[in-house]
């Protein structure tokens, strides 16, 4: 629903591939699922799979930037994670300092987890 | 102008301990082709890139390395969470343990401090774009031997998504290269 083309794999496998564009995707062993352990981690995953879409357009943006199917394509995905970057934001914690949920007692953005505590 | 992110690229939840895999990881945190030497060295030679297609892919690749440092840190820390003593000399991580407790620092698998020579700039844009397809090409088979060197999902997925983000990157420099050898006067 979001490729207009063929050439792209859609986000989520895009995602655990580690490339969308499947002309350029080299295998090595099995492709690895994502398992969220609970509702919070699998919205993330969805944020994840967005940001990450817009990631590797962008890198091939950079180096084609007159792809005007690809810019649109940027832009829808970005319209998408926007959405879910509020969601996530208002049910659960600040991803960023310019989060409009910083205006919560105490200050939301030290809240735990970390990235890296899993 | 950087800003922080709160979540990694690619989740990493690790459950079992591995610390003979967390000395293995450090190869692609503070080793030669490691990911603060990738980040470092994009983001140092973006400054002689010739053209706007330049600047921002090295930009842009230099700060999604960035986050596989975040990624390779994480993991690192994960395997490690709950080692006993005993556990760290049988890893052979006595030596971080003397310096560094149970917390990780930029060397390579072998304990080889991290060092700026790793950062490769020369100035010349096509010295530059070669080195860094080959510093892809390096870091990708690097990620290939960790790979054969666990069973664990937890940690094969993320390794497999690291591999594949050198793929794209190594073909991204390449077009970069090929497009800077037809457009501009060497």
């Amino acid at each position: 629903m979001y490729n207009s083309t063929e050439k792209l794999f859609e986000p989520y496998q895009g995602f655990i591939r580690g490339n969308m564009f499947k002309n350029l995707y080299d295998g090595y062993g099995p492709v690895y699922d994502i398992n969220p352990m609970n509702e919070q981690a699998e919205l993330l995953t969805y944020l994840d799979m967005f940001e990450f879409a817009m990631i590797d357009i962008g890198l091939y943006l950079d180096v084609f930037p007159n792809d005007k199917e690809m810019v649109n394509l940027y832009n829808n995905l970005k319209s998408e994670k926007k959405k879910i970057l509020d969601k996530y934001e208002k049910d659960y914690n600040s991803l960023s300092l310019d989060s409009d949920d910083l205006n919560k007692m105490p200050w939301d953005w030290n809240k735990n987890p970390w990235p890296w505590e899993g | 102008m950087f800003k922080y992110c709160k979540k990694m690229e690619y989740p990493i939840n690790i459950k079992n301990k591995d610390l003979k895999m967390a000395k293995n990881l450090l190869a692609q945190y503070g080793g030669p082709d490691g990911e603060w030497a990738a980040a470092m060295r994009y983001l140092n030679q973006r400054f002689s890139m010739p053209d706007e297609r330049g600047k921002s892919l090295l930009t842009d690749i230099g700060t999604e390395e960035m986050n596989h440092v975040e990624m390779i840190a994480a993991m690192v820390e994960q395997l490690m969470q709950g080692a006993t003593k005993r556990e760290l000399d049988e890893a052979g991580l006595t030596a971080n343990y003397v310096q560094h407790d149970h917390t990780l620092f930029p060397v390579d698998a072998n304990g080889v401090p991290f060092t700026s020579a790793y950062i490769e700039t020369t100035g010349d844009y096509i010295a530059d774009l070669t080195s860094d397809m080959a510093a892809e090409q390096r870091a990708r088979a690097t990620y290939e031997h960790l790979m054969t060197l666990t069973k664990d999902p937890d940690v094969l997925g993320p390794l497999s998504f690291l591999r594949q983000r050198e793929v794209v990157h190594f073909i991204r420099f390449k077009e970069l290269k090929e497009y800077y050898e037809k457009n501009m006067n060497n």
